[in-house]
């Protein structure tokens, strides 16, 4: 597996290219080279900054500093259409296809050689098919895409790419959204498509997607490049090192919590047990997890291993095809049951800004949401001063209650659902990726808040990414991948994040 | 007693006669709604068109200046709905109920001059070959040439949305504009050429119920046609095809309407001219529970309720 000869110039080269959002340094000084022909892994932790070196090439996002090399000359581009056109082709996640017309029509539609005249049954857009039948000779043209599974999509999606005569195709974490056979497929594909002499960037951050078809692996973490190298010769342990971290963060200021101790008999609080919310790899499937009163049970896993799904199972804002969630010993996943007793759960959702508050209203009306679902009455709504106590105490700024809950950035955000959501003593908490996004100091906070929370007996289950703070905080740790526990550890002194990271990224544990 | 054969011919050509405007509106709504735009306004565009046409037919004595008149208005009315939902990104259900209500007011306050009016009929089949065919032909030739007119375009409409790219850049501005712009078309020039086109095509149909069908002109003239026109896209599930056997059922029910009393029915005439607005709703909510509702439906027409 060897990339174009060496002398050659190279597809494409970034050069010291940096991207910074606020204070924040997505891509810092990052330098690399992409062969034609050679299929480069991009990996690195959710954050790492992958998608935004991409996006920085491809004119969503043009970088503040540093430049791009295409066959070794500058280029800028301002818009996708303009990297397109230079023959740079980009597979999202979020696929740019649409449902309810035919493949034939969703490759006619950005085919650059489709006529004015389609013809009977799209006879004269036959050649927006041609690398559609190479890739996967079994769909049917005709068929509405809506109908196919993800997996044709995408290739529906890389056929689309392909018809504009890409000489640089980027993948974005392509196989998240495929079953391990449509998988194996896709690695033959990315493998024909890189003999044609196409240059691939493929961003992961499975191994298994390395082994399987990468010439080269560039790793990054917190917008750097932190190492290359052929991947015969890296091995699984040193890419894991690599992409995790070598040290953990003893010297990091941002001055975690102490870990609140175990009560002495620790009673089971909140069980799940089998809870199923599908049959997808991003859904919770078979989840059985005890968490006991005052206990902080960590679920790390990379984003989209089933986490959304298993909070909001829990949270029962979506239904569970199996299985049931129990709290201090009474079933309350059971649709009939008293919707109330849900209502001793807090719940910090994933992106707050999105779930947890409504932007229009007021920082009181956003308090109260928990008031009026448990149906208080005015008199035990909160008075005007206790709801400037309750912002203060969380320091919620600016910490005005009549503002519009949409106007505060996102920390304060995050404070506010906090505050509604731990204002009151819970039976248990569940957060779910509490500080992504937050500076140190949010950050802090919201650690802080988790821990009083525990110390005061709520059964806490906190799903994260965050390593390093999983192992200081938490006092068990368990993996979710595909949407299944992988893994389950008490936090001791003994247990690494290499240990815990490869369980997360499917590596040897 | 004329058997029963006979008596469907002929009450499917009254239907046909009916339909003929509705189906030139609801062809017109259902292109708009198929680039993402609903066009409350097309009831206003109809009534702009049947008063204009019937002006212009009326002053010129010629029915084919009051059709270009008709549909002429009709732009200009779909084209403020246009500016409205388009430049100034106003709310699609605000502006066009405004649009319909301007249309409303000026048609009163023109329209005084014309009534009682006398305009000359669009020419009829008789004489065309249609009339030479076996057992239907003679029937045929009853038919106004505005109807043969409104099929070919049912079908022009078809084969524009099917069959060319425009026509494919038009389907795609009414699922997403972003993935539209994303593959490099224009939604908004896809919604405005197909809103402008829906304009003409509902100013024609009202000029061909005021000059053609009823040759004369009354106030409101249009009795909530465009607004059924709305109701009907849905039941033919956006699709063009379906216009013309959904536009049909309304005809029918319009020609039962007028008829039934001749066959000795004794009915409310207030019971009767309901009938076809009974029988919509009775289509519209069996289609909801047949069909899953919105499988159809342009995605990006959801954004208006939004």
């Amino acid at each position: 597996m060897t990339g174009a000869p060496a002398e050659a110039v190279p597809m494409v080269s970034f050069r010291g290219v940096t991207k910074r959002f606020g204070t924040l340094a997505a891509c810092d000084d990052v330098s690399f080279d992409v062969a034609g022909g050679e299929v480069v892994a991009l990996l690195g932790e959710n954050g790492a900054g992958k998608s935004t070196l991409m996006k920085t090439l491809y004119g969503i996002h043009p970088p503040d500093g540093g430049e791009v090399l295409i066959h070794g000359r500058p280029a800028a581009f301002a818009r996708p259409a303009d990297a397109m056109a230079a023959g740079i082709g980009m597979v999202f996640q979020t696929f740019s296809l649409l449902p309810a017309l035919s493949v034939r029509d969703n490759l006619a539609m950005a085919w650059p050689g489709t006529p004015w005249y389609l013809g009977k049954r799209g006879r004269n857009v036959r050649g927006a098919l041609a690398h559609l039948s190479q890739l996967a000779p079994g769909i049917n043209p005709d068929a509405r895409l809506g109908t196919l599974s993800t997996g044709e999509q995408q290739l529906v999606e890389l056929a689309k790419v392909l018809n504009l005569d890409a000489r640089l195709v980027i993948l974005d974490e392509p196989t998240s959204v495929l079953t391990p056979a449509e998988a194996e497929r896709l690695y033959g594909l990315i493998r024909a498509i890189a003999a044609d002499g196409v240059a691939v960037v493929m961003i992961t951050h499975k191994l298994a997607d390395v082994e399987a078809c990468a010439d080269r692996v560039v790793v990054m973490r917190r917008g750097r490049v932190e190492g290359e190298g052929s991947a015969a010769a890296l091995s699984r342990a040193e890419i894991v090192t690599l992409m995790m971290g070598r040290t953990a963060r003893g010297d990091d200021p941002r001055g975690l919590p102490e870990k609140p101790p175990l009560p002495a008999r620790p009673r089971p609080q909140l069980l799940l047990r089998r809870v199923s919310t599908g049959d997808q790899t991003s859904d919770a499937r078979d989840v059985t997890l005890t968490v006991h009163r005052g206990e902080i049970l960590g679920i790390a896993g990379v984003t989209g291993n089933g986490q959304t799904a298993l909070a909001e199972g829990v949270a029962g804002i979506r239904d569970l095809t199996d299985g049931e969630v129990l709290l201090d010993g009474s079933v309350i996943s059971r649709r009939r049951l008293d919707p109330r007793r849900k209502l001793h759960i807090g719940y910090v959702p994933e992106n707050p800004r999105e779930n947890g508050i409504v932007a229009g209203l007021s920082l009181e009306t956003n308090l109260a949401l928990r008031s009026i679902a448990e149906r208080k009455g005015a008199s035990r709504r909160m008075t005007s001063s206790e709801v400037a106590q309750r912002l203060a105490e969380y320091d919620v700024r600016p910490p005005e209650p009549a503002r519009a809950a949409g106007t505060l950035s996102g920390g304060n955000v995050q404070k506010l659902v906090i505050a509604r959501e731990t204002g009151e003593p819970r039976e248990a908490l569940l957060m779910v990726f509490p500080t992504m996004g937050l500076d140190i100091t949010a950050t802090a906070f919201v650690y802080d808040r988790m821990v009083a929370a525990a110390a005061a007996g709520a059964a806490v289950l906190w799903i994260s990414e965050e390593l390093d703070d999983l192992l200081a905080l938490a006092h068990r740790i368990a993996v979710i991948r595909e949407g299944r526990i992988m893994a389950e550890w008490p936090v001791t002194p003994g247990l690494t994040r290499t240990e815990v990271g490869a369980s997360m990224t499917g590596g040897p544990t | 007693m004329m058997d029963l054969a006979t008596l469907f011919f002929v009450w499917g050509l009254a239907s046909l006669t009916n339909a003929t405007p509705l189906i030139l509106v609801t062809l017109g709504e259902t292109l708009g709604q198929r680039t993402g735009v609903i066009n409350l306004g097309c009831e206003g565009a109809m009534l702009g068109g049947a008063c204009a046409g019937f002006g212009a037919a009326m002053a010129t004595g010629n029915p084919w200046i009051g059709m270009a008149a008709g549909a002429a208005t009709g732009l200009l009315f779909a084209a403020l709905h246009a500016a409205l939902v388009l430049g100034a990104r106003a709310n699609q259900l605000a502006a066009g109920i405004a649009v319909w209500t301007l249309a409303l007011g000026l048609t009163s306050y023109i329209g005084r001059a014309f009534v009682g009016g006398k305009v000359e009929a669009l020419p009829s089949l008789a004489g065309t070959w249609l009339t030479d065919l076996p057992i239907i032909g003679k029937g045929l030739g009853q038919l106004s040439v505005a109807t043969p007119i409104a099929v070919l375009l049912v079908l022009a409409a078809v084969w524009w949305l099917e069959r060319t790219r425009t026509g494919l850049s038009w389907r795609v501005a009414g699922e997403s504009a972003l993935i539209a712009t994303e593959n490099g078309m224009s939604p908004t020039l896809s919604r405005l050429s197909a809103v402008l086109v829906g304009g003409c095509l509902a100013g024609l149909g009202g000029a061909v119920l005021s000059v053609d069908y009823t040759q004369t002109w009354a106030n409101e003239i249009t009795k909530g046609r465009g607004l059924v026109a709305v109701g009907l896209v849905i039941v033919a599930r956006w699709n063009p095809r379906l216009v013309l056997p959904v536009c049909l059922l309304f005809g029918f029910a319009e020609t039962a309407a007028l008829r039934l009393p001749a066959m000795g029915v004794d009915l409310s005439s207030y019971v009767l001219s309901a009938l076809p607005y009974a029988v919509v709703l009775v289509a519209l909510v069996a289609n909801q529970i047949t069909f899953r509702p919105g499988a159809a439906m342009p995605a990006d027409l959801k954004r208006v309720f939004q």
